[in-house]
């Protein structure tokens, strides 16, 4: 069951397209398992349907149609393969760095970031505490198997962790499962093992 | 498949698409072009996109709709919130592009849904019109904040900054704006 969400504002950048990808994807990973979200995220998209309907015409180039019509029959392209077929959609899809040690019982292995954000998959093991680093502006974190707690509460699969105040301390692993979870962060840039691990695949 | 309700104040976009689908029909794809097109182009430009940049994103997103016309479904989704959420996607994929180009949006739309009754899927065409009308009668400051969130590339502390209030009423105003659109899809959005 799941109990923690992530915010409107969250929810409307994701909908509008303007979410870092590294934080989009996050979503995306809390989106495709809460029902309650994605009613939402339907409201918001058919609100961009809607803007779409409201705004000025801006004419395009006087040929663009026919230039357009002799494109129509060329094959669509192909999605991106399948490169990590242990994970779910998105992330099975991306370019992910391989695993690095980031202290006693946690690894770290990012994503691709460059927009403002950079995320990717925390393991940990119980009794130990994952690492954030969100002081500067958004954090999003998904769980995708184990437990965590942290002030606010306790996560579970599924759950999505978007702290409104600067945390004192880090959220805890706790059962006797270790606990696998996406992170995602704007703003400043990561120092020591995380950020050695980080700018092995690129901010 | 099942018809999809005609809107009562425009022409009818998903029978459109539909008829690319079924037989690739290029007159329909060229009404639809001429409607969307320049509304797609209008969105880039709001949402930051340089001219020749907008006018090529405008192309790719009605290009898309041609090869996805057969993926559309009218039970999940209006026709003009099928066509944003391609423009949105590509949008963000050319921002990703100029970085890295193998990574890629969730696109939920592809995924295969449950299938849904006939009446629901008269209800979801409606679903724009509905939201149309309940924008135009949404208290100014919850209107404001909800298009700039569609309008400009603006994550919500930037919003704050700009209209210079606190991010705790950003949030709780677009609480109440989607709460206020939700409830007017009633129990079918």
């Amino acid at each position: 069951m799941i109990r923690h969400h992530p915010s409107e504002t969250t929810l409307a950048a994701y909908a509008a397209g303007s979410l870092p990808s590294a934080l989009s994807t996050v979503a995306a990973l809390h989106l495709a398992r809460c029902p309650v979200c994605r009613r939402s995220l339907a409201t918001l998209e058919a609100t961009g349907g809607a803007v779409l309907d409201e705004l000025t015409p801006v004419p395009l180039s006087g040929d663009a149609l026919s230039r357009l019509l002799d494109r129509v029959d060329e094959p669509a392209p192909a999605p991106p393969p399948i490169l990590n077929p242990d994970l779910p959609a998105p992330l099975n899809r991306m370019v992910l760095g391989r695993w690095w040690p980031i202290g006693l019982g946690a690894r770290y292995r990012p994503m691709r970031a460059g927009d403002g954000a950079w995320g990717g998959l925390v393991l940990a093991q119980p009794n130990r505490s994952l690492p954030r680093h969100g002081h500067a502006g958004l954090e999003l974190t998904c769980i995708l198997s184990g437990r965590f707690a942290d002030g606010s509460g306790e996560y579970g699969p599924g759950d999505l962790s978007e702290p409104v105040v600067d945390h004192d301390r880090p959220p805890l692993v706790i059962g006797t499962e270790p606990c696998l979870c996406v992170i995602a962060s704007e703003g400043m840039k990561l120092r020591g093992l995380l950020g050695l691990a980080q700018r092995t695949i690129g901010y | 498949m099942t018809q999809p309700a005609k809107a009562p104040d425009g022409p009818d976009h998903a029978a459109l698409i539909e008829a690319i689908a079924v037989r690739r029909d290029r007159a329909a794809f060229a009404d639809l072009f001429a409607y969307f097109a320049p509304r797609v182009k209008a969105w880039m430009l709001r949402a930051g996109s340089g001219p020749t940049a907008a006018e090529e994103l405008a192309q790719e997103t009605m290009l898309a709709v041609w090869q996805k016309a057969r993926l559309f479904d009218p039970a999940r989704a209006g026709a003009s919130t099928w066509i944003f959420t391609i423009a949105r996607n590509l949008r963000i994929d050319s921002l990703r592009r100029e970085r890295h180009p193998s990574d890629l949006m969730p696109d939920p739309l592809e995924e295969p849904a449950a299938p849904m009754q006939a009446d629901h899927v008269l209800a979801m065409s409606q679903q724009e019109i509905r939201i149309r009308s309940a924008l135009a009668v949404l208290p100014p400051e919850q209107a404001d904040v909800i298009r700039k969130a569609f309008f400009e590339d603006k994550v919500h502390a930037e919003i704050e900054k700009e209209l210079g209030i606190p991010l705790g009423t950003v949030k709780s105003r677009l609480r109440l704006a989607i709460g206020r659109l939700r409830s007017v899809l009633g129990d079918l959005g």
